[in-house]
């Protein structure tokens, strides 16, 4: 973990791919325990998913699953066959929080959904996190990350130069559905503090499409901008706009007018910028077409750290787009610890992603890579619940675990 | 709200524009007294945009964000103002802020000094960059935020250069990750007594959600391409030209029994029965041909027709919706996603309640006018004197 705020909290995690593993990734960062169930025949999908350490394709070599599933403990179950489902329910009756993600009709199949789990643990936190939640004539409509950017909006709302001869484009990789997650964990724990004072259970339904929706601050112009039908709509022509520089691309977001002087004193004052067309910014965003080509006359000879820092130290609101590589050297998330190292059994040390959050209170501890394959099935089994290790190699031969 | 999560739970906010007003909006969702200290000295800029024509109470932005959430005035560049915000501090449990770093020390209400008047108050600061670090004090707009934290380097089409995005997601993301910070800390603080500090950086909140581009840079060396709608395998997976103007429908075909049955939706077109589409990889690798075929059948119908005959079969597919249609989606409906608030001085606005739904979440749609709860804070909760609240907004103490 990283911190240990929610220490003492039990989490069971049922679930797939991104939602429900980032959700309970959450829980686990912060010091809760969390027993992620994985398919016995191959675990998660994203397992299978790029990227993979060396290019090499192997159930412990997915960056995605390995960030995904860090601080966490793993054991093997198929709650399809009547034992594995017993030993599920075995280890809900003992946990405070239960994470899923998989479709309705597939939790009532298997008769885990909250009104069964609810008869072995009244004081559980359920929550399940579909695409269009529990309720509603789209509740079983299959879905992926492509299909609920598009239907959550941001598809259509999402890029600002738009050639509406082009199709809409969604945000890069799986960002709602990590949206999704942090929405799912952020009202399960305000569920967990509820469920510490009065000891009362809830059950939270959680939908990507309205979590994506929380994006779309077109919604709140609805009904003072009456033509949001087509995606031009949206446009404004706010000179605030990606441009390239001469190693990558800055992002000109001057929003106030004494930045844009602060910009122009970057560029060491040329002459057109005292032009009476650009002398605000109504009439820079008016003479955009005129003014760009000047901006980027500038910003071809220098470098996206040159703009980035110049721009910031003098008080102009200025952002480098940064790749990967640009994070990792950056000097803030150095400073601030951001990375950090975990050495992993099978793919080496590695730098991961780490918490956005510092708690003051509580000292930071350093995290634990993902489990393999079943790597507590015996620790679980046998020690928390009390199988023998006989009963293990049984259960594995009839593909329980 | 008889029944909520943070039922009983104050918050003090001190908060501007999007991220901020956010916060606020999904505590008070979840049943916390959120009180929103506010000043003349610096309106937020949502109470000032140009749909206002002057009306503080008319922000379309800030009345969507700020729903269900109080609103007094002080301030704080004035002593007695800063007294006030004391006396608020010792009846709270949180305080929540997301001025730039130097703010709240600017004002004399740094953690150390409220940990003096409250030892276990809990603040939770959401800064653009982080509270430490050389860079703290960079003007952290959503833009500057997102493209550090790497989302735009990544966003637009195949092959193509960075496009600039309308939305911005490093408010409500940030946003969300305060909350979180606010929930885990009043449970900390259930379990132990204690209060403390916690801060975040929206730029490393932003990256948190994005660890592919990260990973696959440290176990490949390779910088992760722009994709637009594309998948790393799955074909066709992609954004289709439907009958109308400018609308369009998502399909996302992820094995071989989901692809036969979006053929047999499409009538098993000969071109269908290629061997350059007949697994997953071939058409993948194909998938430029394999895009036009297939926008060739979707220009037949609307995208929710598209989506229909296609969910029916088994294949994922979702039309691409504007805020317009959202609105009048059946689905959306039905769930309740988006909410009209209505007030005489606030006008009619659109917002959304948080993301999910239980027998514990509220949702309260009004939005506070400027300074509405002026007399509830300042008289019912520091009991003040009418005469004195005069007083106080006379020297523009209470303004």
């Amino acid at each position: 973990m990283f911190y240990k705020v929610l220490d003492g909290v039990k989490v069971i995690e049922y679930g797939n791919l991104i939602s429900a593993p980032f959700c309970a990734k959450i829980f686990a960062d912060m010091g809760a325990e969390v027993i992620k169930i994985e398919q016995p025949c191959c675990g998660d999908d994203s397992r299978r998913m790029e990227p993979f350490m060396n290019d090499i394709p192997g159930l412990e070599r997915s960056g995605l699953f390995q960030y995904l599933n860090m601080n966490k403990k793993g054991i093997t179950l198929n709650p399809e066959t009547a034992t594995g489902r017993k030993i599920l329910l075995q280890l809900l009756k003992g946990a405070d929080v239960f994470i899923e993600n998989n479709p309705p009709k597939r939790m009532k199949a298997l008769k885990l959904d909250y009104a069964r789990v609810k008869q072995v643990n009244l004081r559980i936190v359920m929550t399940s996190i579909t695409p269009f939640g529990q309720t509603g004539p789209y509740k079983d409509y299959k879905s992926s990350e492509l299909i609920n950017a598009h239907m959550g909006g941001v598809g259509y709302d999402s890029v600002r130069e738009v050639d509406i001869s082009r199709e809409p484009i969604k945000a890069p990789a799986h960002i709602f559905g990590f949206q999704a997650g942090l929405s799912a964990a952020t009202a399960t724990v305000a569920a967990v503090f509820q469920q510490s004072v009065t000891g009362e259970g809830t059950y939270l339904d959680v939908s990507e499409q309205e979590s994506i929706i929380q994006n779309m601050h077109s919604v709140f112009r609805y009904y003072y901008n009456k033509q949001i039908v087509n995606r031009t709509d949206v446009l404004d022509r706010a000179p605030a706009h990606i441009l390239p520089c001469k190693d990558g691309y800055i992002h000109h977001a001057n929003m106030e007018e004494s930045e844009w002087w602060r910009f122009v004193d970057l560029m060491g004052n040329p002459e057109w910028a005292k032009n009476e067309l650009f002398a605000d910014y109504t009439l820079r965003s008016q003479y955009w077409d005129a003014l760009k080509p000047l901006i980027l006359d500038w910003t071809k000879d220098h470098t996206m750290d040159e703009i980035y820092r110049g721009s910031q130290e003098r008080g102009s609101a200025i952002g480098a787009l940064y790749t990967a590589k640009d994070m990792l050297s950056d000097r803030q998330m150095a400073a601030r610890g951001f990375f950090v190292e975990a050495d992993h059994p099978e793919i080496g040390k590695l730098q991961y992603p780490g918490v956005p959050y510092r708690f003051s209170g509580i000292p930071k501890e350093q995290p634990s890579t993902a489990p393999l394959l079943g790597q507590n099935n015996e620790e679980i089994l046998c020690g928390d619940l009390g199988y023998t290790k006989k009963d293990l190699v049984k259960f594995r031969e009839a593909g329980v675990i | 709200m008889s029944s909520a999560f943070l039922k009983g739970v104050r918050v003090l906010a001190m908060t501007q524009v999007w991220a901020g007003g956010w916060m606020g909006g999904i505590l008070a969702d979840m049943g916390a007294e959120v009180i929103k200290v506010e000043s003349n000295k610096k309106i937020d800029i949502l109470r000032r945009t140009i749909e206002t024509q002057g009306d503080l109470n008319r922000g379309p932005n800030f009345n969507g964000y700020n729903r269900g959430t109080k609103s007094c005035n002080l301030n704080l560049k004035k002593p007695e103002g800063v007294e006030l915000f004391k006396k608020l501090v010792k009846i709270s449990d949180v305080v929540i802020e997301n001025l730039a770093p130097k703010g709240m020390p600017g004002f004399g209400l740094d953690y150390d000094i409220l940990k003096q008047v409250k030892p276990d108050i809990i603040m939770v600061s959401v800064p653009g960059f982080g509270s430490t670090g050389p860079d703290k004090n960079y003007i952290s707009y959503a833009a500057t935020v997102q493209s550090i934290g790497g989302l735009e380097a990544s966003f637009g089409y195949p092959g193509g250069e960075p496009s600039t995005p309308s939305i911005f997601m490093a408010d409500p993301v940030g946003g969300m990750y305060g909350v979180l910070g606010v929930c885990s800390a009043v449970y900390y603080h259930h379990k132990t007594g204690k209060g403390q500090h916690v801060e975040l950086a929206q730029s490393e909140a932003i990256m948190s959600l994005l660890p592919e581009s990260v990973m696959e840079y440290e176990m490949t060396g390779r910088i992760r391409p722009r994709l637009g709608n594309r998948d790393e395998i799955m074909a066709p997976h992609g954004c289709y030209p439907c009958k109308g103007n400018d609308t369009w429908v998502a399909i996302a075909v992820s094995d071989d029994e989901e692809w036969q049955a979006l053929c047999r939706v499409m009538g098993n077109p000969e071109w269908s029965k290629a061997a350059r589409f007949s697994d997953r990889f071939s058409r993948w690798q194909n998938q430029d041909e394999l895009n036009k075929l297939i926008a060739g059948w979707t220009r037949s119908f609307t995208h929710y027709e598209v989506m229909h005959q296609l969910q029916k079969a088994g294949v994922p597919s979702g039309a691409s919706l504007s805020t317009e249609e959202m609105n009048h989606d059946p689905h959306v409906k039905e769930r309740g996603a988006l909410i009209e608030m209505t007030g005489q001085k606030v006008g009619k606005t659109l917002t959304w309640r948080s993301p999910w739904k239980s027998a514990l979440t509220g949702s309260n749609p009004a939005s506070p006018y400027f300074g509405e709860h002026n007399n509830y804070v300042f008289n019912t909760l520091l009991g003040l004197s009418d005469s004195e609240i005069k007083k106080l907004i006379r020297e523009e103490v209470i303004y």
